[in-house]
């Protein structure tokens, strides 16, 4: 099995996080997204999203990271990674799903406001070899993000981490009293918040303690940085 | 106890529905008017805080995301699985759902709504509709029914939208001519997501679906239309899409459930 992934990508070090829990070995091919290495040519012919991580084994190549975690449980059920029954299993998905939609778009605004990102006048050429709304994204991030759009961001990225706190109220992990792929997809994005200024609630920075103290998520510790990169596209509609 | 509170059998008010119908469970339908704004008034914010429909709750949990509660539907309850075997399987089912929610229904969502409910707030006292909007909770949604009620939304969105929905078409055709379903050889859960986006398509946008264009998608949609799971849950709606999924029928030249 070959992992795509890049260091600064929350996306990415779910996935690395979930093969170190399930102890599966996997080849390593790092980009530097920094350097646009995903939207190279070479990439595109591996993901026509652009997008990291991807995992290729003999037959499949798969994204889109929550659904590559559901996969690698299934592959190899043990430890149990999805939940104990289906009420757990509805509330990992739930937070996988919630990731996608109300975290990781707002997120990657919010990272590229604070580090003042820009697109590298190098880079834009290799900008239209993308899908058309990736495309878009990158070039509305190059254009920058207004005020209105900044505090619609920060208010969902500050609502999140509510949420959080209030399902951790009813155990220690995000689905309840057992460490999932909920938690394992959750992370990586929550750790980022008080680096850009946005503060959690008591019971979400007690989990985030609880979630770094696993040996899966201390090995790749030094990915977890914020990067000036864009995330999935912003709800357009609701 | 298993209480579904939801609209009609359409998007994802339709899910829960679907689901349940293929799989035979018993379940109390608690029908929400929509039109009425019922989703977003006290009694139903009672259940769903967030004024979202479906609410689906089992003996005392709830649920709100309509695509998780169709997976933990498929894994709580008897009756014919929803989802393939293989992991790989289940992996392309579920990534065909999550492009239906993130990028096809909201892209059709925005087109029919603006064609078919924008329209109905002309004229209206712009006071009373900020009244409206006040009482919607999530702030993502208020900016859709804002849009809405003031005939607010860009052209050119529109516009992305329309292209969105032909790539999807083209894109369901294509997988249709290697699959008998969505996500394999077994009908699934995938087929129910794009299913209740898509079940009228044949009619409302049959220059783009049809049996020329795309005739795998037309054999999926009679082969989809033809089941009594499907056809029982879409029986259930009050008036409009109950009537409209009837036309359908008749359009792909399908008899009615139990009349075969």
């Amino acid at each position: 099995m070959r992992l795509h992934y890049a260091p600064g990508s929350p996306h990415s070090a779910a996935v690395r996080i979930a093969l170190a829990e399930k102890g599966i070995e996997a080849e390593l091919h790092k980009l530097d997204l920094a350097r646009h290495e995903q939207h190279s040519r070479q990439y595109l012919a591996v993901s026509r999203h652009g997008m990291v991580p991807v995992i290729e084994d003999d037959r499949h190549t798969l994204f889109e990271s929550f659904f590559i975690l559901e996969y690698l449980d299934e592959l190899q059920p043990d430890p149990p990674l999805g939940g104990n029954d289906p009420r757990q299993r509805y509330l990992a998905r739930k937070w996988g799903k919630y990731v996608e939609t109300h975290i990781a778009p707002h997120l990657a605004i919010a990272r590229w406001a604070a580090l003042q990102g820009k697109v590298s006048d190098g880079a834009v050429p290799a900008l239209a070899n993308l899908l058309p709304a990736r495309c878009e994204l990158w070039l509305r991030a190059k254009r920058g993000f207004d005020h209105e759009q900044l505090s619609v961001s920060t208010r969902a990225l500050l609502t999140a981490a509510d949420r959080l706190a209030a399902d951790l109220a009813d155990g220690e992990w995000v689905a309840g009293d057992r460490f999932t792929l909920g938690d394992i997809a959750v992370y990586p994005h929550l750790v980022q918040f008080s680096a850009l200024g946005l503060a959690v609630p008591k019971a979400v920075e007690q989990w985030l303690g609880r979630v770094a103290e696993r040996s899966s998520v201390h090995a790749i510790r030094a990915d977890l940085f914020p990067l000036a990169v864009m995330g999935p596209e912003p709800g357009r509609w609701g | 106890m298993l209480d579904v509170y939801s609209w009609e059998p359409n998007a994802n008010s339709g899910k829960p529905l679907f689901c349940l119908h293929e799989k035979g469970v018993p379940f109390t339908y608690h029908y929400i008017d929509m039109d009425a704004h019922e989703h977003h008034a006290p009694k139903f914010l009672a259940i769903n805080p967030d004024g979202t429909i479906p609410a689906i709750v089992h003996d005392g949990f709830t649920m709100t995301e309509s695509t998780p509660a169709m997976e933990y539907i498929d894994e709580a309850f008897t009756g014919p699985p929803l989802r393939p075997a293989s992991p790989f399987y289940r992996w392309k089912m579920r990534v065909l759902l999550r492009y239906m929610d993130n990028v096809v229904a909201p892209s059709l969502a925005m087109i029919a709504s603006n064609s078919h409910v924008a329209p109905g707030f002309i004229g209206h006292d712009p006071a009373e509709l900020r009244k409206k909007l006040d009482r919607i909770p999530l702030p993502e949604r208020r900016a859709t029914w804002e849009k809405l009620m003031f005939q607010a939304t860009p052209p050119r969105e529109i516009e992305e939208s329309q292209r969105r929905v032909s790539d999807a078409i083209v894109r369901f055709n294509a997988i249709l001519a290697k699959h008998e379903w969505l996500a394999g050889d077994s009908f699934s859960l995938a087929d129910i997501g794009v299913f209740a986006c898509v079940y009228a398509l044949p009619l409302s946008l049959e220059n783009e679906v049809n049996d020329k264009a795309t005739p795998n998608l037309m054999r999926w949609q009679r082969a989809c239309h033809a089941r009594p799971g499907l056809q029982a849950a879409l029986a259930m709606g009050q008036g409009f899409i109950t009537q409209r999924a009837a036309e359908v029928r008749e359009r792909l030249g399908l008899a009615e459930a139990g009349h075969a």
